[in-house]
């Protein structure tokens, strides 16, 4: 089987390149080992948030002070800048609504009502610049929905000058889905609210919010597009915005959705379920094909392979006890020394593993020996030298590379 | 270094799941009825209790239709469906229901059917026989069944198809129930497209039913004696004769190939790389330049693509939909791959119809939005599912490709 | 914060306990039920110390046959009552001695002699025999010895221990520091406590105090002047994400690191080392990555699936040696149980410590010290803690066998009645109630509110103990928050969020020393969640009270 580019991994980071390539009108496969972390998002998409635990006010002149190995220094300032100005337009054509300026971090609040920055968000979702404008806000829960934290939420947005009161509601809908004690998730009652039961949840919404000025509740809404959110916010008329929950995450599966029913309406090929177990990399440098779990008696070919296969949760990296590495070519991941190093005693302090991944040359291809692969490329959290936690750029750094790579492979 | 703790291992992998919670999403079932317990309580949480006391096993597991979609999802690679499907036949233990013996015999029933066909058809098409049916046995009287076909496509392979032997390159063909006994056109089709490109077909020695619906029903020893029955003959097939193994049904392969190991405990590894679907075997030659298609200039048929759950485990549609796409008068649509919810008999038994319509809800929707003139699909039971949910014919893609087919071009262009 | 029954200042009882491990809670339980007025207090939570930390085997004794018969005999007569009081908290499991081929087979001879001297029942079988009913052994194994060993849990046990001796009017604080004692000249009179929650101290008066404190009765009894040579031995252990085995396997071998392979609940745990450590480190055990290489490299050896199967965390608890005298070296170990009269002793009177020991002969520890202390208070009342059942292990009531029959009960309350036994009954369940928090473990909402109403948690790392919530295979990534809002409408959010936090690096301690595989993938998982999602850990100054 023969493709232009074959992308390994089809989270955020291989569906953007996947896209932007197949925007190109490259013949483009992608093949990912079952579904992505972006079904976790927050319904925010981090730039640069913070460097060493200083926050960052505006992430593109903050880009200079990254330690010279990091993904955007690589990129370079002026290449973060033009690439940054194209995400909003490209994520809208796959019907994803973002809002956010690169220049400026913005705050988005958690489901702990705790404050983040970030720099993008999804229209649904409010920032706590927008809440700001509000003086009552009425916090809407669903009965037996636990991923979702209104006390904690009520308590944070009083931190910026919010009073909020907290209801519960359900609905006939809600209420056989509460039948199941394990799986009332954002995603199951997402499932569900379409039609009627966007009217019912509206109404009983109304019923509780008299008197708000902004009602806010968990991001449960719009399983298949953004239409569910947009309807259930014009049939309650008051100010409605979403809250982020705990995993599952309604916005972030239905942003998995939609990118993905892009790249395949752009004529992509998304193998899901199959695992890229093998790839075989000539004398010359050069990465031939490679061999997936399902398609046993056949290579993929491609002129150019793009490695977006996640950090440790899609397996892109794998650590043993005492090593780890980069299970399809097999490259090591450099570690600092032996697991003693890996960590820190404190959960929430700076973990040196967080910031474990390939290395590669100034086109983001991995080092080989420490010669470049000539067709591969890395992108995402695949990469090494950053911290995606701690500095809040895992999407950004997701997007950015993706987003250069595709036009480096683009260009050749 | 010590050399332990490279990587984990467990049964099925159940022990790699770190409960991310995303097979929850894409299950076909629990979007439409929550008192089952999804595929991460039923797959690897139940699991490590059921490990401690089969007494942990929760009879809603039986709700679980065995799609595998769970699997697809699981970025942790955890075979989450056989661990259900293999937690079910270890510890359910209450005797199998009569019709549910009768759905599973698909074999035996379409002998039995077969000489009566017309009759069957009627009767199993007339609303009484059906109110008994749902009343009694609980077949769901709203389930249209696949008629009967009076000649099997045994018969007519013996009797009546073209003569196989002339042709140097043989491959053995395995028809399974739904060719034989309801839809001999697919066999047919299959044995034209061959022989246009210069193969000729067999037949297995002896043919069993692959056991797909004895398995889902908990008929394991049925379905081991079967599938050994199968696995001799494919040895035979493949090993002795050379031939690769083709089908025309991405269960029946499906079953062969992945659950006679996993489920029924069979080692399959010296035959399962030649066991495949009959457009995975084309698609190879065309794309490596061995046989060459040629189409009907007047052939046009806007055509949307199913991927049937088990395909979607397979791999496969990459196969199926490349070589529509091979078609210059085929406008092509990919629709979203989701579960119809027939899953086999799944969908037949009382208990389940309404969960079984209500998965497919979306599916039959969209089919019906995009002025289509066929649906293709790999799966002869998401073709029951969708021709009697929705106003669209569908078809297996071997028959589009054989309707499409300029067999006398081809044959000369493939001429040994 | 927490339902602790407070307000007791200058309430004088017959006797204070100090410590809540099973010891204590056992002496609590013996005191109240003998007539005495009880006051049990933990400077923690129940099972903080020893207790919680070890290997949850409930001992046929025949570890300790060949080196000390004295325990041998205590522990097989104790497994044998366990099994009928506290029915909820123990698995009849069963046990093997195996012999490996690099192991002396001789051994076998003197153990089993060992065994049946010390009354425990010990039966040869083919090893083919021993690969049949327990296929996780080793298959060199070229002998085996069947024992009755099982498992217990010791969160169980001592809880049910604990509600025993309140039914039995005793009262229970715990987050109570002992900081002094009440002293009339050189008699003990009482206590001062310092509530770690508020810092507030109060005093206690009472005829007698008994020090259960285990390696921490050192520092307790040091405050009356008085010594207790004790010598921390450290022990390290792993558990193993899902039951490797159902039967508990031993090495038949003099005992050595990484012997013994127990199933206990979900998982399966190998231990221990043994190492002693210095005094001051016994409020911070850290499980080094030599103590996970030794208990690897000898438990593939009992069990070769260890190579391959994921390690959920490891730990390590102290168990306290006492020198049978005074003799500081620690050359000669008193391995029973030691029961000091200080007055005699030392010449402190109202003073008792009972320690030494070990989990499976807590009842008898606890027997030993109440017929001391009434003996001391001149009360004559006969132990029945052999006789009558703990709270939740009651025979059950007819109509409950009954319902086993005619519903088809769901994984998740079979694992509530598992857990609590009869008082499952206790526990809320309607449409609110019976969603589930914690998936892995099936601990449902209904359930904390239980535990947190009547069990006394105060945090939640009191909450894992009482229910299993987060010790299941996510180590509480997806339930922690959702317990935390449970936890916030009894305790107040700023405190349930710096104790989500310091529950969340409980768990990872824990998880660390094996962080590799689909171990670190979780706690990449948990980050996200936690601080990615939830943005935790950044600012918090809320104060909390937790263990370390």
């Amino acid at each position: 089987m023969k493709y232009d580019t074959i992308i390994i991994g089809g989270g955020l980071s291989g569906l953007v390149a996947g896209v932007a390539l197949a925007e190109k009108k490259q013949k483009v496969a992608i093949v990912s080992l079952g579904q992505s972390a972006l079904h976790f998002s927050s319904g925010s998409f981090g730039l640069l948030g913070n460097i060493d635990g200083k926050p960052v006010d505006n992430p593109i002149e903050a880009v200079a002070a990254l330690p010279a190995a990091h993904p955007y220094r690589r990129l370079g300032v002026d290449t973060v800048m033009n690439l940054c100005s194209k995400v909003v337009p490209f994520f809208a054509e796959a019907g994803i609504t973002l809002k956010g300026d690169c220049a400026q971090n913005s705050v988005r609040v958690t489901p702990m009502g705790k404050c983040k920055s970030c720099w993008l968000t999804l229209d649904e979702f409010a920032t706590a610049g927008e809440l700001k404008k509000y003086k009552k806000a009425v916090i809407v829960s669903i009965s037996s929905f636990l991923d979702f934290y209104p006390d904690f939420l009520a308590a944070g947005l009083k931190s910026i000058g919010l009073e909020a009161s907290v209801v519960q509601v359900t609905t006939p809908e809600i209420d056989r889905l509460r039948r199941s004690t394990a799986e009332m998730r954002a995603t199951s009652i997402g499932r569900q609210l379409r039609g009627n039961a966007i009217v019912e949840l509206a109404d009983a919404i109304k019923k509780v919010s008299a008197g708000a000025d902004v009602v806010l509740m968990p991001a449960v809404a719009g399983f298949d597009s953004e239409e569910p959110v947009k309807e259930l916010r014009s049939l309650v008329g008051t100010p409605l915005f979403s809250i982020a929950t705990t995993p599952m995450s309604m916005a972030g599966t239905r942003m998995q959705m939609q990118l993905r029913r892009r790249f395949e309406a752009l004529g992509g090929t998304y193998m899901l379920g199959d695992n890229v177990v093998a790839g075989k990399i000539g004398g010359n440098g050069t990465v031939e094909y490679v061999d997936t779990a399902n398609l046993t008696e056949d290579h993929l070919y491609a002129e150019s392979f793009i490695l977006a296969s996640g950090g440790f949760f899609g397996h892109g990296i794998v650590a043993e006890p005492h090593r780890i590495y980069e299970p399809v070519f097999g490259f090591e991941v450099a570690t600092d020394g032996d697991r003693d190093k890996w960590f820190d005693r404190n959960f929430f302090a700076k973990q040196p593993y967080m910031s474990f991944g390939l290395d590669t040359d100034e086109s983001f291809r991995p080092l080989k020996d420490g010669k470049a692969v000539n067709n591969l490329y890395a992108v995402g959290a695949v990469l090494g030298g950053y911290d995606a936690l701690k500095e809040e750029s895992g999407a950004g750094v997701a997007i950015l590379t993706a987003l250069h790579v595709a036009d480096l492979i683009a260009k050749k | 270094m010590e050399e332990y703790q490279k990587e984990n291992i467990s049964r099925d992998n159940f022990e790699q799941c770190i409960k991310c919670t995303v097979c929850t999403v894409y299950c076909p079932v629990l979007a439409v009825n929550p008192d089952y317990p999804g595929p991460k309580q039923a797959g690897p949480d139940g699991e490590r209790y059921r490990l401690k006391n089969p007494a942990f096993y929760d009879m809603a597991l039986k709700y679980c239709l065995n799609c595998k979609r769970c699997e697809v999802a699981c970025p942790s690679n955890v075979k989450i469906g056989d661990i259900i499907q293999r937690a079910r036949l270890t510890y359910d233990k209450k005797p199998v229901k009569l019709r549910d013996r009768i759905l599973a015999e698909t074999d035996v029933m379409g002998s039995l059917v077969t000489p009566f066909a017309p009759i069957a058809n009627f009767a199993l098409g007339l609303k009484p026989v059906k109110a008994v049916m749902d009343a009694t046995i609980g077949v769901d009287k709203h389930r249209t069944f696949p008629k009967y076909t009076g000649k099997k496509f045994v018969s007519w392979f013996r009797k009546d198809a073209p003569d196989q032997s002339a042709y140097p390159e043989k491959v053995a063909y395995f028809h399974g129930c739904y060719v034989n006994y309801n839809y001999p056109q697919l066999g047919k089709d299959f044995v034209t497209i061959m022989n246009a490109i210069g193969y000729g077909v067999e037949l297995l020695e002896k043919e069993k039913c692959c056991g797909v619906a004895k398995i889902a029903n908990r008929l394991v020893d049925r379905a081991r004696h079967d599938a050994k029955i199968n696995l001799d003959s494919i040895r035979h097939a493949v090993l002795d004769k050379k031939m690769p193994l083709l089908g025309t049904s991405s269960t029946c392969m499906f079953t062969m190939r992945d659950e006679y190991p996993h489920l029924l405990g069979l080692d399959n590894a010296d035959v399962r790389p030649d066991m495949m679907l009959a457009t995975v075997f084309i698609y190879r030659l065309v794309e490596e330049g061995k046989i060459k298609l040629a189409f009907r200039p007047d052939f046009k048929m806007r055509v949307a693509y199913h991927t049937a759950c088990h395909m979607a485990k397979l791999g496969w549609n990459v196969y199926s939909t490349g070589l529509l796409k091979m078609i210059p008068g085929l406008d092509f649509v990919m629709l979203e791959s989701q579960c119809c919810g027939i899953a086999g008999t799944y969908g037949f038994k009382k208990e389940n119809y309404p969960t079984s319509q209500a998965i497919g809800n979306d599916l039959f929707k969209q089919i019906e939005s995009l002025n289509l003139d066929v649906v293709a699909t790999d799966c002869e039971t998401c073709k029951w599912q969708i021709e009697m949910s929705t106003s669209v014919p569908v078809m297996n893609p071997v028959s589009i490709i054989a309707q499409a087919l300029d067999v006398e071009k081809t044959k000369q262009l493939n001429q040994h | 914060m927490g339902p602790n029954n407070s307000n007791k200042a200058a309430k004088a009882y017959d006797v204070i306990i100090i410590g809540a491990g099973a010891t204590g809670a056992g002496t609590a339980r013996d005191c109240s039920m003998r007539g005495l007025k009880t006051l049990l207090v933990e400077r923690l939570d129940f099972t903080a110390g020893a207790t919680g930390r070890n290997h949850g085997l409930l001992h046929s004794g025949a570890r300790y046959a060949v080196t000390d018969g004295e325990s041998a005999t205590e522990c097989i007569k104790e497994n044998m009552i366990l099994r009928r009081i506290a029915r909820h908290c123990v698995e009849e499991t069963g046990g093997l001695f195996v012999t490996l081929p690099e192991d002396d087979l001789e051994y076998q001879k003197l153990f089993v002699d060992s065994c049946r001297a010390a009354g425990i029942q010990a039966d040869v079988i083919d090893p083919k025999e021993a690969i049949a009913i327990e296929p996780a052994v080793n298959h060199k194994i070229i002998g085996a010895v069947k024992v009755p060993d099982g498992a217990v849990d010791p969160f169980r046990l001592t809880t049910a221990n604990v509600i025993d001796a309140q039914r039995h009017g005793a009262d229970v604080l715990t987050y109570h520091e002992m900081v002094d004692f009440l002293r009339d000249g050189k008699t003990v009179t009482g206590v001062k406590l310092r509530d770690a929650r508020t810092g507030e101290e109060k005093t206690f008066e009472s005829r007698l105090v008994i020090n259960a404190g285990g390696i921490w009765g050192h520092a307790i009894a040091a405050k009356a002047g008085i010594t207790i040579n004790m010598f921390p031995a450290k022990g390290a252990l792993l558990i193993f994400g899902h039951r490797v085995n159902n039967i508990v396997i031993n090495r038949c071998r003099k005992p050595a690191d990484a012997d013994i392979l127990v199933p206990g609940d979900t998982i399966s745990l190998i231990g221990t080392t043994s190492s002693r450590v210095p005094y001051d480190s016994v409020d911070n055990m850290e499980v080094t990555q030599e103590e996970v290489d030794v208990l690897l490299r000898e438990g593939i050896k009992i069990a070769p699936s260890l190579a391959y199967t994921r390690i959920l965390r490891a730990y390590a608890g102290v168990r306290p040696l006492i020198a049978s005298d005074n003799d500081p070296s620690g050359r000669s170990i008193s391995r029973g149980i030691v029961c000091l009269d200080h007055a005699k002793r030392d010449g402190v009177e109202g003073f008792i410590t009972i320690s030494g020991g070990k989990l499976m002969t807590y009842r008898l520890m606890a027997e030993w010290a109440t017929d001391m202390a009434c003996k001391k208070l001149g009360v004559d009342a006969k132990c029945r803690t052999a006789e009558l059942p703990l709270p939740g292990s009651e025979p059950e009531a007819p109509k409950n066998t009954a319902k086993h029959h005619i519903i088809e009960l769901s994984t998740e309350q079979l694992a509530l009645e598992g857990r609590h036994g009869t008082l499952a009954e206790e526990i809320p369940h309607d449409i609110n109630d019976d969603a589930l928090v914690c998936e892995c473990e099936n601990v449902s909402v209904g359930e904390i509110k239980y535990a947190i109403d009547k069990l006394h948690v105060n945090n939640l790392v009191n909450l894992r103990r009482r229910t299993r919530l987060g010790m299941g295979t996510c180590q509480g990534s997806i339930c922690a928050c959702r317990a935390s809002a449970i936890m916030a409408r009894a305790f107040g959010q700023a405190a349930a969020i710096s104790d989500l936090e310091s529950f969340v690096n409980e768990r990872w301690k824990g998880m660390m020393p094996v962080a590799w595989g689909q171990t670190l993938v979780e706690a990449n998982f948990s980050a996200w969640i936690y601080e990615g999602v939830c943005g935790l850990g950044n600012n918090s100054t809320d104060k909390i009270i937790s263990d370390k």
